[in-house]
């Protein structure tokens, strides 16, 4: 298991971005490491059975070598003694008679085929033709001679050579022949010859004490040899490894005796690795193809394994890509393993995802509720469409929908049967214009695109088809809904090349048509935008004007006829803008009321009026106006109390004047209200009386502490008799009531005179004063006032 | 004879064994007067394809018989110094003689039979003779005075197998131990 761990240990080292790649490599590895082994094993088994052969073919040969070298030593000896014996011969030796002696060792040379052969005699004598060296070699030989022994092998400087001795018997030793063979090529070449096996075979002479060299340069001298030859002498006799010049060999070293038993020279035998192994190169070379033969095998036996596993895995790996890319792919399996099992989730998970998808894109661009496109998808069919029309030269229409009173339909019948009737809606838009885009942008809002090729009247048609359809009031849950529609239509891309622009110019026609007046449609006119933009610039300014304190209050006395004094002052609302100067409420309040700005307004002005009545006289109240939109907004009481605490005025002598229109929304809250604020101590006032409804209900339902008589009725008061008695009839009706009347815009004395004759408490107008600034009001009431009656 | 004494001479071998058959000669300061002679034939035969006797010490100027006694013919020679001779093949009970006149150790073979080896001590002293099975030689009558003892061996490794040593006798003899060194 270590090596496995190890290999996969180092494994991670390599990336494969392949699956099929890394189980190729890794069976491929695994597979060489078995052949790897078999062959390492193999060349062992190999290696031992060579070196088993060789030695026993070393050995054998070194046996036969023994044999022929003794056969040879008998031989010769046998040569040798033949001459010793020789009775001429030992005659010779007797007399002394050189001449003859040599010439019957020549003689011997010449029929024992050996080149020196010597005489020696038993005074030391040598006779014989050879070497000089040789002869002084050979002179002490026989003496030294161990006992018994016929041969010895001496190293001289001309090279290693054998002697044979015969010694000379008469019948005592008297002398020695001796054959001097040299152990040299021919020799050595002589020995191989006569082997099995082709061996080498050299001699080494020794050099120094323990240092051998070999002859002819065949062998060098070595430290290695040296030991190996160290051994052979200390008495080893197998045949080991040894490296020669010419490579690896089996070598077997055999020790041949000096004269003195001591080895002078060594005969190596020698079998080359190469040709050692030979016989086992085809053995080799089979196991090598084998091992190739099977490696290729393997890889491409793996190779198709591994396309198998991982082809699939491949498919399901490009599928998820895909899928992650946001295409729906389905694959195709056959197997019915864990992978097609795994294809098969797949690709559930991927329909899953595709249906969850669409859902999720549906409800992204659809609105839930009435099923039509959203505002986003609006956007973009838009933008598409503005681009296409842009290309072709042709337009595009919109047609912007607000359905009116729809917040009536919530509040009184409940959302669900507004949900109900949004849906009918976008059901009856989408029956009359199957040419177009319908899309609800949110609450009551729809919005038809019209791509419109030919017919420039379409717009229009299709608006008046609408209005008139939506003119009938809807059944819906069981209830009758009478609704109606206002309808703004903006055409691309002259009113407007983006989508935002022709949007907000469709809208801005829409607001202008619901301010005309409910149930029409009305197209955009460039004159619409310059208002609208006008419009917008005054409400920054009026921001300003809030913050930069560029208002300020008049105020406009109100005269009390019955005590002949000034009973109190209205504040009025003046507005000095920087650059376009005094600009009249009536430019400014509708906008106000429209960005919701004359609540924080309203705010400022009932503090700054609390504040500045605080310094009047007692008897001298405040009338301030409230306009409805800030009359209902919840924190309105709030900010009473808080202008009373602020400046401590005394709350009966702050007058809050409201409209009618204050009880158009509904009266119940507005008369909680009322009460609370009597509570408080607050008088109220109903401005403009006369002028809507009138309707008297509001009267009984609320006692109000004064009703101001509208100056519609009081101009003609004088001149007119319905007049007169219109305003007779309302003083007589707050009289009955207890309350009081301030008759407005008196400008006349005729007026005056009519009014205080019909019994009005109070009149206010330009024959009194027009509104004065806050720093003269003090002075004003310090007038005496008799004058003005 | 006045002043006569008795040399006793113990030869042994390398391994300190006696050595038999060893030759002891004593040169005395004084040569007896008249022809030394040996009271034993001066005869080496040839018998059983050896000499009888091994060896054969004989005074200078002897002539020694050389009787064949076996069935076998002999060629009996010598490439001696002292004398060398070449007695040709000749049968049984045929006797040749050679005269050796000079001193001296004369080595025998048989050219025929390799192995027949024999020595004649031809010798110019009186007080010669051989060791015995206990490797001793006793000479009686020698004369006092100075005196060279020598021995002689086929296996001592000298020239002629001879070693000589200088001794002094005295008139109550004289004794000593040899020990040789040789194979």
């Amino acid at each position: 298991m270590a090596p496995l761990n190890r290999l996969r240990s180092s494994l991670p080292a390599w990336r494969f971005r392949q699956l099929s790649t890394r189980l190729v490599v890794l069976y491929g590895m695994l597979f060489a490491l078995c052949l790897l082994s078999i062959a390492g094993i193999s060349q062992i088994v190999i290696w031992k059975n060579a070196r088993d052969t060789v030695q026993a073919e070393l050995s054998a040969s070194g046996s036969v070598y023994d044999r022929i070298w003794a056969l040879r030593a008998r031989s010769l000896g046998d040569s040798a003694s033949v001459l010793a014996r020789d009775f001429g011969f030992r005659s010779a030796i007797a007399s002394g008679d050189r001449p003859t002696i040599e010439s019957a060792l020549a003689n011997l040379s010449a029929r024992a085929d050996v080149a020196q052969t010597f005489f020696v005699d038993s005074a030391g004598d040598v006779i014989g033709n050879g070497l000089p060296e040789l002869r002084h070699a050979v002179a002490t030989v026989p003496t030294t001679l161990a006992s018994g022994r016929r041969d010895a092998v001496i190293a001289t400087k001309k090279g290693v050579f054998r002697l044979i001795v015969s010694p000379v018997l008469a019948p005592m030793e008297i002398g020695w022949v001796i054959f001097a063979i040299p152990l040299d090529g021919g020799e050595m070449t002589a020995l191989q010859r006569l082997s099995a096996i082709p061996l080498t075979a050299a001699i080494l002479q020794r050099r120094g004490a323990a240092q051998w060299h070999g002859g002819g340069g065949r062998t060098r001298g070595d430290a290695a040899l040296d030991v190996f030859v160290a051994r052979a002498i200390a008495g080893e006799r197998a045949p080991s490894a040894l490296l020669l010049p010419g490579g690896w060999a089996f070598a077997l070293a055999k020790p041949l005796a000096g004269p003195t038993g001591k080895a002078e020279a060594v005969l190596l035998l020698s079998y080359p690795w190469t040709a050692a192994m030979a016989p086992y190169r085809t053995m080799q070379i089979g196991i090598t193809l084998a091992g190739v033969i099977g490696l290729i095998l393997v890889l491409l036996g793996s190779r198709r394994l591994a396309n198998g596993i991982a082809r699939p895995i491949a498919a399901l790996d490009a599928a998820a890509r895909a899928l992650e890319e946001g295409n729906r792919t389905e694959l195709i399996v056959q197997s019915d393993d864990e992978v097609g099992r795994l294809a098969h989730s797949f690709n559930l998970m991927s329909a899953g995802i595709v249906e969850r998808e669409h859902r999720i894109t549906h409800l992204a661009f659809h609105d839930s509720l009435t099923g039509l496109p959203n505002r986003t998808y609006f956007r973009e069919q838009l933008d598409a469409g503005l681009a296409r029309a842009s290309k072709r030269g042709e337009s595009v229409a919109i047609l912007c929908l607000d359905l009116d009173g729809f917040k009536g339909v919530n509040d009184t019948l409940g959302h669900p049967v507004g949900d109900v009737l949004l849906r009918r809606v976008g059901e009856i838009l989408s029956g009359l214009a199957p040419d177009g885009v319908v899309s609800r942008l949110g609450g009551d809002e729809f919005a038809i695109i019209l791509d419109h090729r030919g017919d420039p009247d379409r717009p229009r048609a299709l608006a008046q088809a609408i209005l008139d359809q939506l003119y009938h009031p809807l059944q819906v849950d069981g209830h009758q809904v009478a609704t109606g529609a206002s309808i703004g239509i903006a055409v691309g891309p002259g009113d407007g090349a983006d989508a935002d622009t022709l949007l907000k110019n469709a809208d801005l026609a829409l607001y202008l048509g619901k301010q005309d007046g409910r149930g029409v449609f009305r197209f955009f006119e460039p004159a619409l935008d310059a208002a609208a933009r006008k419009r917008r610039q005054l409400e920054l300014d009026l921001r300003e004007a809030l913050h930069g304190g560029q208002f300020r209050l008049n105020f406009q006395p109100i005269f009390d006829l019955k005590k002949d004094r000034i009973g109190g002052f209205e504040a009025l609302l003046r507005w000095e803008h920087p650059k376009r100067g005094n600009v009249p409420p009536i430019d400014f309040i509708s906008v106000a009321e429209d960005t919701g700005l004359i609540i924080a307004i309203g705010d400022w002005v009932m503090q700054e009026a609390c504040r500045q009545a605080t310094a009047w006289p007692d008897h001298v109240r405040i009338a301030v106006n409230v306009s409805p939109l800030q009359f209902r907004n919840s924190g309105f009481q709030n900010v009473i109390f808080q202008a009373l605490s602020r400046s401590g005025l005394a709350p009966n002598r702050l007058e809050v004047e409201i409209t009618e229109s204050v009880f158009l929304e509904g009266e119940s809250g507005v008369l909680t209200l009322l009460h609370q604020l009597r509570a408080m101590g607050v008088r109220v006032a109903l401005d403009d009386f006369g002028t809507g409804y009138s309707s008297l209900s509001y009267l009984r339902s609320f006692p109000f502490d004064k009703i101001k008589i509208d100056k519609s009725f009081v101009d003609s008061v004088a001149h007119d008799d319905s007049s007169a008695a219109i305003v007779r009839a309302i003083v007589d009706l707050a009289n009955a009531l207890h309350m009081e009347t301030t008759a407005e815009g008196v400008e006349d004395s005729e007026q005056l005179a009519e009014l205080r004759g019909q019994g009005c408490s109070s009149i206010q107008g330009y024959l009194f004063s027009r509104p004065i600034e806050g720093s003269a009001v003090m002075a004003m009431i310090a007038e005496p006032m008799s004058a003005v009656a | 004879m006045a002043g006569a004494a008795t040399v006793t001479v113990e030869v042994r071998s390398s391994d300190g064994k006696p050595l038999a058959g060893a030759v002891v000669l004593i040169d005395a300061a004084r040569k007896p007067a008249g022809p030394i002679k040996f009271d034993y034939a001066y005869e080496m035969a040839q018998k059983n394809i050896t000499f009888a006797p091994h060896v054969l010490i004989v005074p200078v100027g002897s002539t020694v018989t050389f009787p064949n006694r076996d069935k076998v013919r002999h060629h009996v020679y010598s490439f001696s110094k002292p004398k060398r001779f070449d007695l040709k093949l000749y049968g049984k009970e045929e006797t040749r003689s050679v005269v050796f006149d000079k001193a001296g150790v004369v080595a025998l073979g048989c050219n025929i039979h390799d192995a027949m080896s024999g020595f004649v001590l031809v010798v110019d002293t009186p007080y010669a003779i051989q060791t015995d099975a206990n490797g001793r030689a006793a000479i009686t009558g020698v004369p006092a005075g100075a005196a060279s003892v020598r021995i002689w061996h086929p296996t001592i490794r000298t020239p002629d197998n001879m070693l000589s040593q200088p001794a002094t006798v005295s008139a109550t003899g004289y004794s000593t131990t040899y020990t040789i060194r040789g194979r």
